[in-house]
């Protein structure tokens, strides 16, 4: 079953003579439990793309679908999208991004409390996703105490909170080392066969994208290479 | 989750730092308050304390406290001639700055006549009340005397036979009551040398129109000033006397001004204190606008350094409401636990004796206190909320 389609995607800002295409004919979909790799130089539209897909940005032609939803349909709101981004996908980010006055266990615990999880039970899933990702043994420790890897694993452990239908890691090994970075990009692999949560990652490293079920690469807002 | 709790929790040194800082300032605003409620309750204290109907004064014044009046002394036979008045008292008050307990320092001496008695000292709380014409005094507790002390006040020394307690003048001085005989004497008092120049002076000038030096001593008393003034008498009605009419017949016949306490009282507070209220509120109106903006301003700071996350949450997926929530509550528990520090702060002062002036705090003050700081907090987080909801949430994604 597709968890995101999309169709015909373009996105043009500004107008008129100032108009810049960012992305042009972009179609493709993923499957549950699928690993897609979105390769790019600097300024190719992945992070145009990321933000389409993660319902911040419309496009100006095309369409969507996640998980059997179209969404930038007429009539929802931005309450609709923050909801639907809330249960639907799960984000990892290039600096980890998680919020550095909160523990591991409470950085992931909130995604669960904001979707109306209790904070007891929030927590119990939380030490559960940790001990998953074997980083429970820093379960109560601040990001700052955390090397990057382990900050990683915990933003890892945050995106799975909800068990969305797709993952979004917006390049998730561009501040660890190569030997760092593989073990995430492992840790992917392991979520996306486990738990049957399409992955797409986007990065410019080709060394990282081994064992990637579909590779596309974007130059100038369009596909260079397609997904097959 | 309570996310601006545990973001106290994580940078606990800088919320409490903000909170001293901020509550220094409300503790200024609420020392103010005492300050201007002191010199309220200060400045009509005597006025409240003296046993009297009426206050007579000089004409065309406004005295004895808020400007300077002068009768002559026997004005008060005058006024007890009077339809209507029971009994009247000569009362004398000026501010004077001597060497007292071991220090310089500034008093009011009020004179009153202590056999009819009006005017004398209230709350005595330790001793009597002045008994005999001459040399006797009742001090507050503030001038730092002790019950039995001798201090000397021009010529003479004055034995202390009472003590009052929060016995001040507008200004905060303590006051000294004595015999009015007694309180001429130290305020018209002259230094000798200063008495023969002007004696000196006086005979040459009758010389220069013609008199002979034997006939010049002789006049001399009549040019001598005449020292036996009053500031105001003090007048009790008989009962069931007409206070308008006496006081009519007063200020026609006599041609002297009456003002009855309460009225005495408004001219303290539209003349004397009117001024120092004005300026006192108008500090303290700075100063809570000052510890708004400051609010304002550091909760912007600590929204701004989250901006990040901020972003981040808002990807995530979190509602407005959350993010205002966690700025909301911070700026809010900042103002908060502010306005208890100041709170604390200023009634410790209080409490401990040390500040120089009579404070007073009032449940009415706190409370409207209370009231803006609460709605300045909420106002100042209105900025922050401001840049935390226009933050985009793309702001996440990327190094």
């Amino acid at each position: 079953m597709d968890v995101l389609i999309v169709k015909g995607l373009k996105k043009v800002f500004g107008e008129g003579e100032l108009a810049v295409t960012a992305l042009a004919d972009i179609d493709f979909s993923v499957k549950k439990g699928e690993l897609m790799a979105l390769l790019g130089p600097s300024g190719s539209g992945k992070t145009t793309l990321l933000l389409c897909i993660s319902l911040i940005l419309e496009p100006t032609t095309g369409y969507i679908v996640i998980n059997g939803h179209e969404i930038y349909k007429d009539g929802w709101t931005d309450v609709d999208m923050r909801r639907f981004r809330r249960e639907n996908i799960g984000f990892i980010f290039q600096s980890h991004n998680l919020i550095p006055f909160l523990t591991a266990t409470d950085n992931v615990a909130l995604v669960m409390t904001l979707n109306g999880v209790s904070d007891r039970e929030a927590r119990r899933r939380s030490h559960e996703l940790l001990d998953y990702l074997e980083i429970g043994h820093r379960a109560d420790a601040l990001p700052a105490l955390l090397s990057g890897g382990e900050q990683q694993r915990v933003a890892i452990a945050r995106a799975l909170a909800n068990e969305p239908v797709l993952i979004l890691a917006d390049e998730p090994t561009a501040a660890l080392d190569t030997d760092r970075g593989r073990k995430v990009m492992a840790l992917l692999k392991k979520i996306a066969g486990e738990r049957n949560s399409a992955v797409i990652t986007v990065t410019h490293d080709h060394r990282m994208i081994e064992g990637f079920d579909t590779v596309c690469e974007l130059s100038d807002g369009r596909f260079v290479k397609k997904p097959l | 989750m309570d996310l601006a709790a545990k973001d106290v929790r994580r940078h606990l040194g800088k919320f409490i730092a903000t909170i001293i800082g901020v509550g220094m300032l409300i503790n200024i605003v609420f020392i103010m308050n005492g300050i201007y409620r002191g010199i309220i309750d200060d400045g009509i204290w005597i006025i409240e304390n003296t046993d009297t109907d009426l206050w007579v004064v000089e004409r065309d014044r406004g005295g004895p406290f808020n400007e300077q009046s002068q009768l002559p002394r026997d004005t008060y036979k005058s006024v007890a001639a009077t339809p209507g008045v029971a009994k009247t008292g000569p009362f004398i008050t000026y501010t004077v700055q001597r060497g007292v307990a071991g220090r310089n320092q500034q008093f009011t001496i009020i004179g009153y006549d202590v056999f009819i008695g009006l005017g004398g000292p209230k709350r005595i709380v330790a001793g009597r009340n002045i008994t005999a014409g001459h040399y006797e005094a009742v001090a507050d507790q503030k001038l730092g005397v002790r019950l039995g002390e001798r201090i000397h006040l021009g010529v003479h020394d004055y034995t202390i036979v009472g003590l009052t307690r929060q016995a001040v003048d507008t200004n905060g001085n303590p006051l000294l009551y004595l015999s009015l005989s007694d309180a001429q004497e130290v305020l018209f008092q002259r230094d000798n040398q200063a008495i023969y120049a002007q004696d000196a002076a006086t005979i040459k000038k009758l010389q220069d129109a013609g008199y002979t030096a034997t006939q010049a001593g002789q006049m001399l008393p009549l040019f001598s000033s005449n020292t036996n003034i009053i500031s105001a008498v003090l007048a009790k009605l008989t009962p069931g006397a007409d206070i308008k009419k006496v006081r009519s017949n007063i200020q026609d016949w006599l041609y002297l001004n009456v003002y009855s306490p309460e009225e005495e009282i408004q001219l303290m507070l539209s003349g004397r204190l009117k001024k120092i209220s004005i300026t006192l509120g108008f500090f303290r109106i700075l100063l809570v606008i000052v510890s708004i903006v400051i609010i304002a301003l550091i909760v912007y700071v600590i929204t701004i350094e989250k901006i990040r996350s901020i972003a981040t949450l808002k990807l995530i997926g979190a509602s407005n409401w959350v993010i205002i929530r966690l700025i909301l509550e911070q700026s809010v528990s900042i103002t908060l636990a502010s306005f208890g520090f100041g709170y604390g702060a200023s009634h410790l002062l209080e409490a401990s004796g040390q500040f120089p002036r009579h404070l007073i705090f009032t449940t009415f003050d706190t409370t409207l206190v209370f009231i803006i700081m609460l709605v300045g907090g909420v106002v100042a987080s209105l900025l922050a909320i401001w840049v935390a909801l226009r933050t985009p949430p793309s702001l996440a994604l990327g190094g």
